[in-house]
């Protein structure tokens, strides 16, 4: 994330004298509240509990450099650590039979980190191991859409989807599956 | 407890003469054992009262309301004031202390000592945690004190309750539970023979006449504990001769039937020790809670002289309103404690220097978000009785975010006071604002006073979206990539529909003009009703009103065209429902208040979790997913950006109904998905438009709360391509007009439209791509 920022920037301060430069794909950037773009550090806030809202920053607002253009990202985020903490207690659980239990630590996971393939896929586990096979394949479905580029999600995404699909009984459809994790 | 009508008295007659005669005695004799007879009826019948009350003395427990735990970890989203104000709202002070329950700030550096908490899923033990917050995140979090974690939850602040008819809100203790000092101070200064009386105890009466006498103040009562249980238990507040002996006489049965540890824990659960609004505070168990942000085993020896000391008169020592008096009365019992050696004389004079430290309000103020727990209370009605929910004492777990729902609140209210300037009418609004990937509701605001329990907009005002139907509209068209891209030319002019009854309908753009032909991203982006209407009616009001319903709107939707308009009315938070699938590549999320139901001892009763159902295809709504970040950059959401920090990309669509009755938006970042809605309650005329009414709310909330720009992942099967969006075209990267745009894959033009090229372009281009 931060690499991305710096690169803009970088972007940004070097290509200056010339407009337009169409922003490409680019992860989603954090953006802190009401402030102006990270451009430099943040000074050091004495005592923010006092800045009431109401602080309309119209006139802080930055030119704005050059048209943009819609975001789009190639993949999807990774696990902070702390959600990665989380999955793990949840895989350590299910391995335990406690699948109830996995379940609720993913949705903490999935809280912290919305945007990760990996915490879907690992719901569906939790869900195949409740033997609720219709939610667990469209945690699969949402995994997947979220795994774009990224050739080792895309095919562990495909091959947990064949799982449930045969799981399920969908033959045609699990081979279909099987078949696109072989072509990645 | 059912009341009696006044009891029948015994017949007493005086005899008119002092003569002793034979049938004077015999008189006497008969009405002697009528009275008997009587007495002892009346005596079982209070026996009956006192035994069936006790036996069946389940309390009625309100349940508790929670908002969801603040999650603290490496990177955790929240600024240092939100997270100030989230510790208040739990009761933690800010003294420094050290001691669980509170924290200490400086700048953006924290140390927080939490008081543990037990979820269902597992416990959150007692913490120390440090942790700094730079660019309203948590940096080098890390636990002090306590099992080490890279992720801890605080404990949940209560925001509400279900309380029964009554009012009457406790939390409740087990006898094993109250600290032994607890107990002794109670009987010290309330009862001193409470363990060796039975039931009434004539010469504490008199003992405490003296010692009031003695202390020129009443310090002592004369009323065994039972006496006064006996009273708030079964008895109304009338001070009648009548009154006292029934008291008398069922404090006796009390004492007859039960142990004297069962009349004790009753006590402390039954005695009331404060009011908070309309709401009763009874019992120690909430006492501890409601003054002090403890557990009652967790009591010092001040506090608890605090509490014993407020039985006498909850309001009029009340530690918040009455320092001084509440701090004397706490004071001098600490002085009784001291005498009756249940602590030394240095820990007394220990005691009274310490500070009254009852947390600034009480940990949580009643009804602070009436319309949240309007929509809470609403989804626990599909599951839950209405009696159980205020009397089992259920914890009901929410999603409520009390930052984002203070951003929002202010938003609503702020924008709308400067609205009124500008506008006639008496403006209302109402906000609902989830999070993107788990339809969590995270905030609702039901009207411009947040703290007004009344009507409800955000969930009961049923209004036409307008606009906000138009990526319904453009999706199933998308949904076809042989007919349909995002630079197909669609017509903008104007024609008319005639029905089979000879009505006419002429749809007209907002602004009155007609453009000819427009690329299709262009007349989403700029709301264009003209194309709008008609790729509606190519693709079909049926197709699309299938689309609706599978993004989880229901109810009737009218089939006329004019739906393609949204003349189809909604509540704002069906407009978030059917929004979570366009926010989130085509997933419908059902939208949850509550996460979970537990019993009073935490056992889980009801889950509520997280699903996702795919009802779109990817792709499609990828496309329409451009249009509307389109949208909030050059078209009628660009406004946006007065008060959002540029970099916080967002996707959105305004939506306004005729004469601007209705002013919508509806959007979303990374993070969060938001609906607003301004308008007037008699749906009267205004002079807005959804970018000029509903826009300035949903952007001034959006600029306040840290989180991630939007950025969807490209799904499957589409590709981006530099096209001339005007001729439909292929382009070069460096030529003018040229966008770089997602198509399904095959659906991407097939001309291209060159342009000569300068050299300029050719070297900025590639200057970019060396950075890239």
């Amino acid at each position: 994330m931060k690499s991305e920022l710096m690169k803009r920037w970088a972007l940004v301060a070097l290509v200056s004298g010339l407009s337009a430069c169409a922003s490409g794909p680019g992860g989603s950037i954090y953006v802190p509240a009401g402030e102006e773009a990270p451009r430099a550090p943040e000074p050091p806030r004495v005592d923010p509990g006092t800045q009431e809202p109401g602080v309309v920053r119209k006139s802080e607002q930055p030119e704005t450099p050059e048209p943009r253009s819609p975001s789009y990202q190639d993949q999807g985020d990774e696990l902070s650590p702390a959600a990665r903490s989380l999955v793990q207690k949840a895989d350590s659980l299910l391995a335990s039979g406690d699948a109830r239990a996995a379940v609720s630590q993913l949705e903490r996971a999935q809280r912290i980190a919305p945007r990760s393939s990996e915490v879907y896929f690992a719901l569906s586990r939790a869900y195949m191991a409740l033997d609720q096979l219709g939610t667990a394949e469209q945690f699969t479905l949402k995994g997947l859409s979220l795994a774009g580029s990224d050739a080792a999600a895309q095919r562990s995404g495909w091959l947990l989807l064949a799982e449930v699909r045969r799981a399920r009984g969908n033959m045609a459809g699990a081979d279909q599956a099987e078949a696109r994790a072989a072509s990645l | 407890m059912k009341k009696t009508a006044s009891p029948k008295k015994t017949p007493r007659k005086r005899s008119a003469k002092g003569g002793r005669k034979p049938w004077f005695w015999k008189l006497f004799v008969r009405l002697s054992l009528i009275g008997l007879v009587l007495l002892a009826g009346w005596t079982v019948y209070l026996d009956a009262v006192v035994t069936s009350r006790f036996e069946g003395r389940r309390f009625e427990v309100p349940s508790r309301v929670y908002a969801r735990p603040l999650e603290l970890y490496d990177g955790a989203s929240v600024s240092a004031g939100a997270l100030e104000r989230e510790l208040e709202l739990a009761g933690y002070r800010g003294d420094g202390s050290g001691a669980a329950g509170t924290y200490r700030r400086n700048g953006g550096q924290f140390r927080i000592h939490t008081r543990g908490f037990r979820f269902n899923d597992g416990e959150e033990p007692r913490r120390s945690l440090s942790l700094s917050i730079f660019g309203d995140r948590v940096q080098q979090f890390a636990v002090v004190e306590g099992p080490s974690s890279p992720i801890v939850r605080l404990e949940p602040a209560q925001i509400g309750g279900i309380y029964p008819a009554h009012n009457e809100d406790r939390v409740l203790v087990e006898l094993e539970q109250v600290p032994e000092l607890f107990r002794n101070t109670l009987m010290a200064v309330e009862d001193r023979e409470f363990y060796d009386h039975f039931g009434i105890a004539p010469l504490s009466i008199a003992r405490a006449m003296l010692a009031n006498i003695r202390a020129g103040e009443i310090v002592q009562g004369g009323s065994t504990l039972t006496q006064q249980l006996v009273k708030n238990l079964f008895l109304t507040r009338d001070q009648t001769l009548l009154r006292k002996g029934n008291e008398a006489l069922m404090s006796l049965l009390l004492e007859f039937h039960y142990r004297k540890d069962d009349i004790l824990e009753t006590y402390m659960n039954e005695v009331y020790v404060g009011q908070a609004g309309t709401r009763a505070i009874h019992g120690f168990g909430l006492a501890s809670q409601f003054y002090y942000g403890e557990s009652i085993s967790d009591l010092a020896p001040h506090q608890i002289a605090m509490l014993v000391g407020l039985v006498k008169g909850p309001s009029y020592y009340n530690p918040r309103q009455n320092p001084e008096r509440a701090r004397s009365r706490r004071n001098l019992v600490l002085g009784v404690m001291a005498e009756a050696g249940l602590i030394s004389e240095q820990e007394a004079s220990r005691a009274r220097g310490q500070p009254l430290g009852v947390t600034g309000r009480a940990s949580w103020s009643e009804n602070r978000y009436p319309a949240y727990i309007d929509l809470v209370r609403r989804h626990l009605a599909r599951d839950y009785r209405q009696e159980d929910l205020q009397s089992e004492g259920l914890r009901i777990f929410t999603t409520l975010n009390p930052s984002i729902q203070y951003a929002a609140e202010f938003a609503v209210s702020d924008t709308l006071n400067s609205l009124d300037e500008r506008v006639e009418g008496k403006l209302e609004s109402a906000m609902v604002v989830t999070s993107r990937d788990s339809g969590e509701v995270l905030a609702l605001v039901g009207g411009r006073d947040p703290k007004f329990a009344g009507f409800n907009r955000a969930v009961d005002a049923w209004r036409p979206i307008g606009s906000l139907v138009k990526p319904f509209v453009y999706l199933t068209a998308l949904q076809n990539p042989d007919q349909y891209t995002l630079v197909t030319p669609v017509k903008d002019e104007a024609f008319s529909l005639v029905f089979d009854d000879g009505r006419r309908w002429q749809p007209k753009n907002y602004d009155g003009e007609e453009r000819g032909e427009v690329p299709l991203h262009r007349a989403l982006s700029r709301s264009y009703n003209l194309p709008t209407v008609r790729v509606g009616l190519d693709v079909g009001v049926e197709a699309v009103k299938t689309t609706l319903q599978n993004f989880g709107m229901t109810g009737d939707i009218s089939e006329y065209p004019s739906m393609l308009l949204g003349s189809v009315a909604m509540t704002p938070v069906t407009v978030a429902q059917i929004y979570q699938g366009l926010a989130t590549s085509g997933f419908n999320t059902p939208l949850r208040t509550i996460r979970q139901v537990t019993d009073s001892g935490g056992e889980a009763l009801t889950r509520y979790s997280l699903k996702v159902e795919q009802v779109a295809d990817a792709a499609a709504v990828h496309l329409v997913q451009y249009a509307m970040q389109e949208a909030m950059q050059e078209g009628t959401g660009r406004s946006a950006y007065r008060t959002v920090p540029e970099e916080l990309t967002l996707a959105g669509k305004t939506g306004t109904t005729d004469d601007g009755r209705d002013s919508w938006f509806a959007g979303f970042s990374g993070d969060l998905l938001a609906v607003t809605w301004v308008g007037r309650d008699d749906n009267g005329p205004t002079s807005l438009s959804g970018a000029t009414g509903a826009l300035p709310v949903w952007s001034r909330f959006m600029s306040r709360v840290p989180q991630h720009g939007f950025s969807p992942v490209v799904p499957d099967g589409v590709e981006y391509h530099w096209v001339n969006s005007e001729k439909a075209a292929l382009t070069d990267e460096h030529c003018e007009n040229a966008r770089y745009m997602p198509f399904i894959v095959g659906s991407e033009p097939d001309i291209e439209a060159t342009c000569g090229g300068s050299i300029e372009r050719r070297l900025r281009s590639w200057f970019e791509g060396v950075f890239e």
